[in-house]
């Protein structure tokens, strides 16, 4: 199912890129349901307001979740050995998310061979959103 | 301790609680919560949403998705608040109106599947200050430990105050 073969990956190698949204009030409405982050600064447009902001914004961890996938679609969601993200600006209703992901190193664990996936959120214009990156297992 | 920041300070973070560990609660994760999280978030892979395929791949039951943390955390936090206990964001006083996530790493040391019964703990790492005390940050460590397959996940993050102008 690899579209880059696990076991001949080369630094600059990119995964196929992912998209997501363009994100809803009934999607982020959705993910509190599901995650079961009821922070209200995401679903209650008054809760926003009064503390000074113009709107609910997304979850960072949607966006989060939706990041991850750009490596698990790809090499399988078992052969993940870590990841993790800094939120770098927030994701806004009507965000259109692209998730692009680039092999930035392969090295050994033991008798695993890993590769470590620089990856990144990015928003229609161009504003990063999340910027972190993966180890996977190849071999 | 640091006195000069804390004669200045303006957090809102209780910084008593460094080193805290909040009571470990067990939860049980359920097939129809790992579905319905996969499916919110776009993530259409079989083995999150079927159990003949994850079956078929040598599975047990449903694998949890690579984000499924926070479901766990929440199902913790939920039978803690029954319980009159507080969570990781209660103990440390995060406030809703001015707070954002920082970063987040999980370390996968095994998969998590439907039917386990996993123990959910959060410490309080450290607290710190960023741009002359307008950002406060406050890291966590936490971990889903199952009673036979040991600890399956160890998470860090951090949580950060973007505090309101000072007045005066």
């Amino acid at each position: 199912m690899s579209l880059v073969d696990l076991k001949s990956l080369q630094v600059g190698d990119a995964l196929p890129e992912l998209e997501f949204g363009p994100i809803t009030r009934a999607m982020l409405a959705l993910y509190a349901g599901a995650s079961g982050d009821h922070n209200p600064a995401h679903i209650d447009i008054d809760f926003a307001k009064s503390s000074g902001l113009p709107d609910v914004f997304a979850h960072g961890m949607l966006s989060y979740g939706v990041l991850t996938q750009v490596v698990t679609r790809w090499a399988g969601p078992d052969r993940l050995r870590d990841f993790g993200a800094r939120f770098v600006s927030i994701t806004q209703v009507h965000d259109k998310i692209t998730c692009r992901a680039v092999v930035t190193d392969v090295f050994q664990v033991g008798h695993e061979t890993r590769a470590r996936i620089g990856v990144k959120a990015i928003a229609q214009d161009g504003r990063e959103t999340l910027i972190g990156d993966a180890v996977v297992a190849c071999a | 301790m640091n006195t000069e920041a804390s004669a200045t300070r303006r957090g809102i973070f209780d910084r008593s609680t460094k080193g805290k560990t909040i009571e470990p609660v067990s939860v049980f994760i359920e097939r129809g919560r790992i579905r319905f999280f996969a499916q919110v978030l776009g993530n259409h892979d079989p083995m999150h949403a079927s159990f003949e395929a994850a079956r078929a791949a040598g599975h047990p039951d449903l694998l949890a998705p690579a984000s499924f943390f926070v479901v766990a955390e929440a199902l913790a936090d939920e039978e803690r608040a029954r319980r009159a206990l507080p969570s990781a964001a209660q103990l440390v006083k995060c406030d809703y109106r001015y707070l954002l996530h920082g970063d987040e790493r999980y370390f996968y040391a095994g998969p998590i599947y439907a039917g386990d019964e996993v123990v959910h703990a959060t410490t309080v790492l450290d607290f710190y200050d960023k741009k002359n005390g307008a950002m406060e940050f406050v890291s966590l460590e936490s971990t889903l430990t199952h009673p036979t397959r040991g600890v399956l996940l160890r998470t860090t993050r951090t949580l950060l105050h973007r505090l309101p102008a000072q007045e005066g």
